[in-house]
C-alpha cells in the first residue's frame, strides 16, 4: 500500500512513510528558492522603479497620467500621448492577430492534409524565433514604405469618411507600429491555439459529427469552446508583448507626440520612448519621468494579467457547470 | 543516486554564484576594462566616428595604445563616463549643469570641428538649394509645408521645385546633432526659441522621428519631400543632396572646411567648462556655414588611467588634426587649443 502511495504521490516531502533524502531536500530547497525569488525579484523591481519614479510622481502627481507634453527643454513632462499609442498599437494588432490566430490553428489542427501540417506550423513558429529588431529593420526597409506608398492610400481611398483612416500616409507610425507588432503575436497565439485545438478529446468532435454536425459546427460547438480560456489566456499573452515590444516599436513608430486621430500618424508607446530616451535624459526631472513611464507601463500589465486570469477562471468556471 | 546529490549540489553552487555575479557584475566588467593599461575604452557621439576611426590604428602605431571606440550615441556616451564603464566619453552636445553635476568631475574638451548639414529628398531640386534660417525653422515648425511654397521659391529663382509635402525628419534618441541644429535654430528664429528651444531631444512640433544619423537619413532617402539634418561627412559620404544655408552677412554657404574654418574663427578665448557655440557667428565672417559645431571628448578628472588618457587626448587635438580635412573636419582654432591644453592637465591618476 505505502508504495503505491509513494509511486503515485508527487515526489517531494509529501511521500510519508520515506526517509527524507538530501537530494529531496535539496531539490525543495532549490525550486522553493526558485519560486520566491522570482516573486521577490517582481516585488523589488517595482519597488525600484517607483522609488525611482518618485521625483516625478511628486512634481507631476496623477496629472502625468492625463497630460500631453514631453518636453525635456522646458522640463514639462506627461504621458497620456504614449498610454494612447500603447493602447491603441496593442488593440489593432490583437483585433487582427486573434481571429488570424484562431483561424491559423484550426487549419492546421482540423482542416490541413496531414503533410501540411508540420511544415506550415514549424514556419509560423520560426516567425517566432526572428529576433524583434530584424523585424524593426524589416519595417523600416520593406514594410513601411510600403504601408506608405500602397495600403494607406487604399485605406484613406475606400475607407478615408473615417477619421483614424484619413491623413498624409507615412512609413512610420500607429498603423505600420500595430502591423508589425502583429506579425509578432500571431506567432505566440496561433502555436498556443493549435495546442489547444489539437487536445480537443476526439471522442467529442467525433461524437458531433455522428451526430450530424457538419465540420464547421463541430469547430464551432466543440472546439472552441473547449479551447475558450486557453484562447483567451493566449491572447492576453500576446497583449503582453503587444504592450512591451520596444525595439521593433521604436523602429518604425516615428516618436511623435500629440494624439492623432489618423493611424497613419507618428506616434510613440510608453516601452518606446523609455527606450529611445533613456539613455541621454539631461536632467534628473527627465529619467525620473522615464520611469514613471515604466511604473505607468507595470501597472498596466499587471492589471491586463490580473484580468486575464479572472476571465480564464470565469470561463473554465462556467465550463465545469456545462460538462 | 549520488550523482543525483552531486547534480543538485552543483545547482546549488551555479544558483547562488548567478546571484552574486548579478549583484557585482557592472563591477567586474569596469574594472576587465581597465585592466590592460596599454588600451583606452571610449564610447558616445557617432558624429566624430569617422575621424576617430582614422585616430585608431595611427595613434596605435605612433604610442603602442590600443584605443576602442563604441559609437553609441552623445547621450549613451554621457551615460557610459557617468558610469566610469569606459575610460572616456564623446558628445556633441556640452553636458548640461546637471549631467556636469551627476559626473561627479568630468573635464569636457572640444577636439573635433565640423558641420551639420540640412538633407532633403525632392525629386528636381538640386545640390545647394538656398534655405534661410527662418524657413528651416518654419518647415520644422510646421508653418510652410509645401517645397513649392513662395518663400522657398523666391529664395531660388529658376528653379522648379514640386507641389511636395515637407516631411521634417528629426532623430528620436538624444542626440549631439539635434543639439546643435536646435542651437542655430533657437539662436535665429524667435519663434523657434519661445515654441521649442534648445536640447539634445526636444518636442518636436511636427515630423517624423528615426534613430540615429543613419536612421534618419533612411527615413528621407526612402520618403520623397522629406528633410533631415546631418553631420556633413556623413552626407558626404552617403552622397545626399545638402544645402545653403544664408547666415548672419546674408550669404548662402555650404559646409566646408573654409566655411566652417570661418565659422570658428568667431572664438577666442575658450572659458568655463569649455562649451562653444559657433553657430550663426557674427556678420564679421561672410564665408562662415551657421550650423557648424564643436564636439568634446569627456573625461574623468580622477582615473586609473590619467596617463595613457592626457597622451591620447593630446595626440588627439594636435597631430590627429591633420587627418581631419578629408572629412571636413577643420583644425582647431588656437584659443580652443589653449583652452585644452589647461583642461587636459586636470586629469589626474
Amino acid at each position: 500500500m505505502t508504495t503505491t502511495t509513494h509511486d503515485q504521490a508527487p515526489p517531494g516531502l509529501e511521500s510519508r512513510g520515506l526517509p527524507w533524502r538530501v537530494g529531496d531536500v535539496i531539490f525543495y530547497g532549490l525550486t522553493a528558492a526558485a519560486s520566491l525569488a522570482t516573486l521577490g525579484l517582481v516585488v523589488w523591481l517595482s519597488y525600484k522603479v517607483i522609488a525611482q519614479a518618485w521625483g516625478a510622481i511628486q512634481t507631476f502627481g496623477l496629472g502625468f497620467v492625463t497630460s500631453i507634453a514631453w518636453d525635456p527643454v522646458k522640463q514639462n513632462f506627461g504621458a497620456l500621448d504614449f498610454i494612447y499609442g500603447t493602447a491603441v498599437t496593442a488593440f489593432i494588432a490583437l483585433l487582427i492577430a486573434t481571429p488570424l490566430s484562431i483561424a491559423i490553428a484550426l487549419f492546421l489542427t482540423e482542416l490541413a492534409p496531414r503533410w501540411i501540417r508540420g511544415p506550415v506550423g514549424t514556419l509560423i513558429e520560426l516567425l517566432a524565433a526572428i529576433p524583434s529588431v530584424v523585424l524593426g529593420l524589416w519595417g523600416i526597409l520593406v514594410f513601411g514604405p510600403w504601408v506608405a506608398a500602397h495600403l494607406e492610400p487604399f485605406l484613406e481611398r475606400w475607407l478615408g469618411f473615417i477619421p483614424i483612416f484619413n491623413g498624409d500616409p507615412s512609413q512610420a507610425g500607429l498603423l505600420p507600429a500595430a502591423l508589425v507588432l502583429t506579425l509578432m503575436i500571431v506567432p505566440i497565439t496561433s502555436s498556443i491555439c493549435r495546442e489547444l485545438f489539437s487536445r480537443v478529446p476526439s471522442e467529442l468532435s467525433e461524437g458531433a459529427l455522428a451526430l450530424g454536425a457538419t465540420r464547421w459546427e463541430t469547430i464551432r460547438g466543440v472546439a472552441i469552446p473547449y479551447a475558450g480560456p486557453g484562447i483567451v489566456a493566449a491572447v492576453l499573452l500576446g497583449l503582453g508583448r503587444a504592450f512591451g515590444e520596444a525595439i521593433a516599436v521604436t523602429q518604425v513608430i516615428g516618436a511623435g507626440s500629440g494624439i492623432n486621430a489618423s493611424l497613419f500618424a507618428p506616434a510613440d508607446t510608453l516601452a518606446s520612448r523609455i527606450a529611445s530616451q533613456y539613455q541621454g535624459a539631461v536632467s534628473g526631472l527627465q529619467i525620473d519621468s522615464i520611469l514613471y513611464l515604466a511604473a505607468i507601463l507595470l501597472v498596466i500589465s499587471l492589471i491586463t494579467n490580473v484580468a486575464a486570469q479572472t476571465v480564464v477562471r470565469r470561463f473554465e468556471r462556467s465550463r465545469g457547470a456545462i460538462s | 543516486m549520488k550523482k543525483g546529490l552531486i547534480l543538485s549540489a552543483a545547482l546549488l553552487c551555479a544558483a547562488v554564484a548567478a546571484m552574486t555575479t548579478a549583484g557585482v557584475s557592472g563591477a567586474t566588467v569596469s574594472e576587465g576594462t581597465r585592466a590592460n593599461a596599454g588600451t583606452l575604452t571610449g564610447a558616445g557621439a557617432t558624429f566624430p566616428f569617422p575621424l576617430i576611426s582614422k585616430w585608431i590604428p595611427a595613434y596605435d602605431q605612433a604610442s603602442g595604445t590600443q584605443v576602442n571606440y563604441s559609437p553609441i550615441g552623445s547621450g549613451g556616451g554621457i551615460a557610459a563616463i557617468t558610469a566610469r564603464t569606459v575610460d572616456f566619453g564623446a558628445s556633441d552636445a556640452p553636458l548640461s549643469p546637471d549631467q556636469f553635476t551627476a559626473c561627479k568631475g568630468c573635464v569636457q574638451i572640444p577636439w573635433a570641428l565640423s558641420a551639420t548639414s540640412v538633407i532633403y529628398n525632392v525629386p528636381g531640386a538640386p545640390q545647394g538649394l538656398k534655405l534661410t534660417p527662418a524657413i528651416i525653422a518654419q518647415m520644422y515648425l510646421g508653418f510652410v509645408q509645401k517645397w513649392n511654397s513662395p518663400g522657398i521659391k523666391k529664395l531660388n529663382p529658376g528653379v522648379s521645385l514640386p507641389d511636395l509635402k515637407i516631411t521634417p525628419v528629426y532623430r528620436s534618441d538624444s542626440s549631439g546633432t539635434s543639439y546643435n541644429f536646435t542651437d542655430f535654430l533657437t539662436k535665429t528664429s524667435p519663434t523657434w526659441k519661445s515654441k521649442v528651444g534648445t536640447g539634445t531631444s526636444v518636442s518636436w512640433p511636427t515630423g517624423i522621428g528615426a534613430r540615429g544619423s543613419s536612421g534618419v537619413t533612411g527615413v528621407v532617402s526612402r520618403t520623397t519631400g522629406a528633410m533631415t539634418y546631418v553631420d556633413v561627412a556623413y552626407a558626404l559620404a552617403n552622397k545626399l543632396k545638402f544645402a545653403r544655408v544664408r547666415n548672419a552677412a546674408g550669404k548662402f554657404t555650404l559646409p566646408g572646411l573654409r566655411s566652417i574654418n570661418a565659422a570658428a574663427s568667431s572664438v577666442g578665448k575658450v572659458t568655463g567648462n569649455g562649451e562653444i557655440s559657433i553657430v550663426n557667428p557674427a556678420k564679421s565672417q561672410p564665408l562662415a556655414y551657421p550650423i557648424s559645431t564643436f564636439t568634446y571628448v569627456l573625461a574623468p578628472t580622477s582615473s586609473p588611467k590619467a596617463v595613457e588618457l592626457r597622451k591620447f587626448i593630446y595626440w588627439a587635438i594636435t597631430s590627429g588634426q591633420q587627418f581631419g580635412p578629408k572629412l571636413l573636419f577643420a583644425p582647431l582654432p588656437k584659443g580652443v587649443l589653449a583652452f585644452n591644453y589647461r583642461q587636459i592637465k586636470k586629469i589626474q591618476g
